[in-house]
């Protein structure tokens, strides 16, 4: 029989912008309402995002498995790895299901180098795409795949808008143009603002508010 | 002789598992010469050559190389079983555990396209069924020679596109690297063209016992990429 198909978020976004302490985050919120997730992280040269979060939310926290954080290396090309030729992440993605049946979700974070990533439908089942102020206010406005297509937009650092010289209301009033009634946050993921809202999404959008997998099963 | 308007389904079906965007994943893969760039090893398209040389005529050609042939000889007498076998030795065969993973991995989602559009053949869906209940690995050479027996391409064909595809892989890696620029990269795989070749006619009639590879400092080389901390590619 072949495994549960076990939901998959692809949290994808230029390299720094903050994904990986986004996913740091978001994966103990999910935890205190009893979810349990593994993280498939691509990396572009190396696997410290992967050790990183293994050693804080693994490690440290206890909130997973050490083997339920696993680094991928893309040959160069992040892009092709979750679009175009998702065959290794897939094939990645299966034996975790196959071995973990009782997650609740799978998160797939995928560095980049532009604004027009997005993930293969055959990989992810919900996309958050992630950038930052402190690359400028007119981020939103210049519009690619990513901002335009994502399910849920991140807007982070917002912190550091005053230091920039960015404007959080240009960058509102683009993301609302450029999205229409498709969902953006501002957060900050260094203290946490905002990521509660990214944590409720995915509830209602990816779990449907459905309680944990393995509460189902007792 | 071969006639200038024998074109057929087979020729295209040749092209599409040829083509670098047939989706298996193995652009992710450097098979270590990663390692050999950065420890300055690999400076000039000479030394790439040299290196997928080595490969073809000390490892992959008498492995995955003889292992395609035997797939396509046990299709032609129906013993299933000895397509089963091949699987599991050819798999014992890769010494390094993340070459080892990768091959499985490309081959898995290699058969899985393949089935998404050809339907009905029995071969396929029997090595399918093995991979899926975990009788057979799916590892790379067995599912290519599956895979394109299904569109009808011959044995010959397979072995060429094999090794061709495991040569563009490398040339690519080194290109991506910086070892060698676009035009001085399509030059080495052009050079390569008679190793191919020779290659293919060494090794793809022979029986699954004579399969053997000798190749260390290559092995050596993809054990230390595989500990690598910081790299762009899979071993």
């Amino acid at each position: 029989m072949s495994p549960r198909r076990i939901p998959r978020i692809g949290i994808g976004g230029p390299v720094g912008c903050g994904k990986t302490m986004l996913i740091e985050q978001v994966v103990p919120l999910l935890s205190l309402d009893g979810y349990k997730v593994g993280i498939i992280s691509n990396d572009v040269i190396s696997k410290e995002d992967a050790e990183r979060m293994r050693k804080n939310l693994a490690t440290e926290k206890g909130l997973m498995s050490e083997d339920l954080v696993i680094g991928v290396a893309t040959g160069g090309c992040p892009h092709t790895a979750i679009r175009e030729d998702p065959s290794m992440n897939i094939s990645i993605v299966e034996e975790m299901e196959s071995k973990h049946d009782y997650l609740d979700l799978i998160f797939i974070e995928s560095g980049g180098d532009n604004i027009t990533t997005t993930f293969s439908p055959a990989l992810a089942d919900y996309f958050i795409y992630i950038i930052d102020v402190s690359a400028g206010d007119k981020y939103p406005r210049k519009r690619g795949l990513g901002i335009e297509t994502c399910d849920l937009l991140v807007i982070n650092k917002i912190d550091l808008a005053p230091h920039v010289g960015a404007s959080l209301k240009v960058m509102e009033r683009d993301a609302k143009r450029i999205r229409g009634d498709k969902p953006f946050i501002f957060v900050n993921s260094r203290t946490g603002k905002g990521t509660k809202e990214v944590a409720s999404y995915i509830i209602k959008d990816v779990l449907f508010e459905s309680p944990p997998w393995t509460s189902n099963k007792k | 002789m071969n006639m200038d308007n024998e074109i057929s389904l087979e020729d295209l079906s040749f092209l599409q598992l040829s083509d670098s965007f047939f989706p298996t994943g193995l652009y992710t893969t450097s098979n270590g010469l990663e390692a050999l760039f950065y420890e300055g090893k690999l400076k000039k398209p000479k030394h790439l050559q040299d290196l997928i040389k080595t490969f073809l005529f000390q490892q992959i050609g008498p492995t995955d190389c003889t292992a395609l042939g035997n797939v396509y000889d046990c299709i032609n007498s129906s013993d299933l079983a000895e397509i089963l076998r091949t699987d599991q030795m050819i798999y014992s065969m890769k010494l390094i555990e993340e070459v080892r993973e990768a091959s499985v991995r490309s081959g898995i989602q290699l058969l899985r396209c393949v089935n998404s559009f050809v339907l009905g053949n029995a071969i396929l869906e029997h090595y399918q069924r093995l991979v899926k209940n975990g009788e057979a690995s799916g590892v790379y050479p067995v599912s290519f020679a599956v895979a394109c027996n299904s569109l009808s391409i011959t044995k010959y064909r397979a072995g060429l596109m094999l090794l061709y595809g495991f040569t563009i892989t490398v040339v690519a890696a080194a290109i991506r690297l910086g070892i060698l620029q676009h035009l001085e990269g399509q030059k080495v795989i052009h050079n390569l063209k008679p190793s191919i070749l020779s290659s293919v006619h060494s090794n793809i009639q022979k029986p699954l016992s004579s399969m053997w590879q000798f190749a260390p400092i290559i092995d050596i080389t993809q054990i230390k990429h595989e500990q690598m901390d910081s790299k762009m590619f899979v071993t």
